[in-house]
């Protein structure tokens, strides 16, 4: 909801207009477990694009690996629904996955109201957004 | 009666971080409060789907939920072709069928294994299992993505899938993409499947136990244990069945809000009803795989089961059941071969309801079309919002006798969140957002 969707809608326009080259671009939805499938030698890298609180103004996004931040979301544990992207590449490191290299590209929400629009101050950065990703992809 | 005062508060931020609250406040041994709190997640879909063409409606449902995409997607459609007059073919319906039992071993395997089993191991999580369960861990790991791949073969994703349509599918699997699936099962999943059984058997004393006579609904099918497609029917304490067609689904769900919730309650012929797997098996037992009810009986159930946390002890059976059912349907799918087939368009237009069962229970969509296939409106019901009334009811039994038992705080508080957690509720609006700190 709100800017919570900042991921999913970076990965629909790089589809939709066809940006994706020489990589995929894939939608997790909130499954975080969805990655392993991705775990595998022809994986070279994965970059994950999500909106993450990091105590950032609004707007801004930066990039960093797994081993840089620790996980502050508590998980109570009630549902299927829940997950932590992190909490899942730890637990796959842990019995032995080979983990390709990993980057979040983390965008600090203005908005997690319950609308299906973007707040302004990301809509108004939403081409920066596309350009990162597409930069670290092509790099 | 005890003169104990105790106080659960589980208490989790709606639209954060997790759903619903688990309030329980005892003084002097006497059970001042009792209450599952769910504040109701906002269903602005309805209103979404309004003035949206019959091509696109599902594809707006399916984002009711990430996990459940694929059921919200099949129910979609299905009201859809109802209220459009649209017939799909065999080759369809088998597909989906297919898709969803897909569904129903990928989110099994996630709730049992990594959510149920660390319960049952005593253990607060999935990672301190790694260590001393490290192989049940990899295994675990390899059979949910099996599921999440089986899925993605025929849906094309099964987050907001894209190939199944009003109609038919928008692109379908090749029948050489199909006998690759059907060797995976035979070398990877099949193999994997059987210590996971013996894992649950060995764990299957420690389920909790508690009994309360209860209302379970379900899809029932003449054809085969209903997950897909059929009425819906409910089975009452004293094994008295009722059935009712889709189309009139209100008549049974009976939607109510109550003061002290949010969230609605629904009921039956009783106070309330249970929907999800041990729903589904205390209906439907007869039609499971030989292979599901031998797991079956080797977990001792049999219907009519009214011990909720055996929901999760259900969905092992279920498990078993989706995989060989799918291993039928795929050789049967592989022997015809897949035949291109162009979607099948409306014959008409008005109103139209469909129910499919996903993972946590019935699930009910319905919608209503003008002449050019235009929808004027829309309902959905999910599965969970259905068991509220029923959770409630389970912690108002339970709670005085875990008093009883003379259990403490942590035990008791340890007893509801298992007993939630049985469930498996659907969390359908909560956001995803990472949250993190950067360690300096």
């Amino acid at each position: 909801m709100g800017d919570d969707g900042i991921g999913l809608r970076i990965v629909e326009h790089i589809d939709g207009h066809g940006l994706a080259h020489g990589f995929e671009v894939k939608d997790l939805g909130s499954d975080a477990m969805k990655l392993l499938s991705y775990f595998d030698p022809g994986t070279e890298r994965i970059l994950v694009v999500d909106c993450v609180k990091m105590g950032l103004p609004p707007g801004e996004y930066r990039l960093f690996g797994p081993r840089e931040v620790a996980t502050r979301k508590i998980v109570p544990g009630l549902s299927t629904h829940e997950g932590d992207l992190l909490k899942v590449i730890e637990l796959a490191s842990s019995v032995g996955y080979v983990v390709p290299d990993i980057a979040i590209l983390g965008i600090e929400p203005a908005s997690m109201d319950p609308v299906m629009e973007l707040s302004e101050t990301l809509k108004a950065r939403f081409g920066e957004y596309v350009d990162a990703v597409l930069s670290e992809m092509r790099d | 009666m005890s003169a104990e005062n105790i106080t659960v508060n589980v208490h989790h931020v709606t639209r954060v971080e997790g759903h619903g609250n688990i309030a329980v406040n005892i003084k002097n041994g006497k059970v001042e409060k009792c209450e599952w709190q769910v504040p109701e997640a906002p269903r602005f879909f309805e209103a979404m789907v309004r003035g949206r063409h019959y091509t696109e409606v599902a594809r707006i449902t399916s984002r009711i939920c990430g996990i459940c995409s694929v059921g919200h997607t099949l129910a979609s459609v299905k009201a859809t072709e109802d209220a459009l007059g649209i017939q799909v073919t065999p080759q369809t319906r088998k597909l989906r069928r297919l898709l969803k039992h897909a569904e129903n071993f990928d989110s099994h395997v996630l709730h049992v294994l990594f959510l149920v089993a660390p319960d049952l191991l005593g253990a607060p999580s999935v990672f301190p299992l790694v260590p001393t369960h490290t192989e049940v861990v990899k295994t675990a790991l390899r059979l949910k993505r099996f599921g999440h791949e089986w899925g993605s073969l025929l849906a094309g994703r099964t987050t907001h899938p894209t190939r199944a349509v009003p109609g038919g599918f928008s692109e379908l699997p090749t029948t050489a993409e199909l006998k690759t699936l059907r060797k995976r099962f035979d070398t990877e999943v099949v193999p994997d499947v059987t210590p996971i059984l013996d894992l649950v058997l060995k764990l299957a004393p420690a389920f909790p136990k508690f009994d309360r006579p209860t209302e379970f609904m379900a899809l029932h099918s003449d054809e085969e244990y209903g997950l897909y497609d059929g009425d819906i029917q409910t089975v009452t304490p004293d094994g008295k069945k009722q059935l009712t067609k889709v189309r009139d689904y209100r008549k049974v769900t009976n939607e109510y809000v109550i003061p002290r919730s949010t969230a609605k309650y629904t009921k039956n012929r009783m106070e309330s009803y249970m929907a999800g797997a041990l729903a589904r098996f205390n209906n439907n037992f007869d039609q499971l795989h030989p292979e599901a009810r031998k797991v079956a009986g080797l977990l001792g159930m049999k219907p009519l089961c009214s011990n909720p946390y055996l929901n999760s002890a259900a969905q092992v059976v279920e498990t078993v059941h989706s995989l060989y059912e799918g291993l039928g349907i795929l050789d049967e799918l592989i022997k015809e071969g897949i035949k291109e087939e162009p979607l099948v368009k409306p014959t008409r237009h008005g109103e139209g309801a469909g129910a499919v069962e996903v993972p946590r229970g019935i699930l009910f969509h319905s919608y209503v079309y003008d002449k050019d296939c235009m929808c004027q409106g829309g309902n959905c019901i999910i599965p969970t919002n259905q068991n509220h009334a029923n959770i409630q009811l389970d912690f108002e039994k339970l709670v005085p006798e875990l008093l009883d038992a003379r259990k403490n705080e942590k035990e008791m508080e340890l007893a509801l969140e298992m007993l939630v957690r049985a469930y498996d509720p659907c969390i359908s609006c909560s956001t995803h957002y990472l949250n993190v700190e950067f360690i300096r």
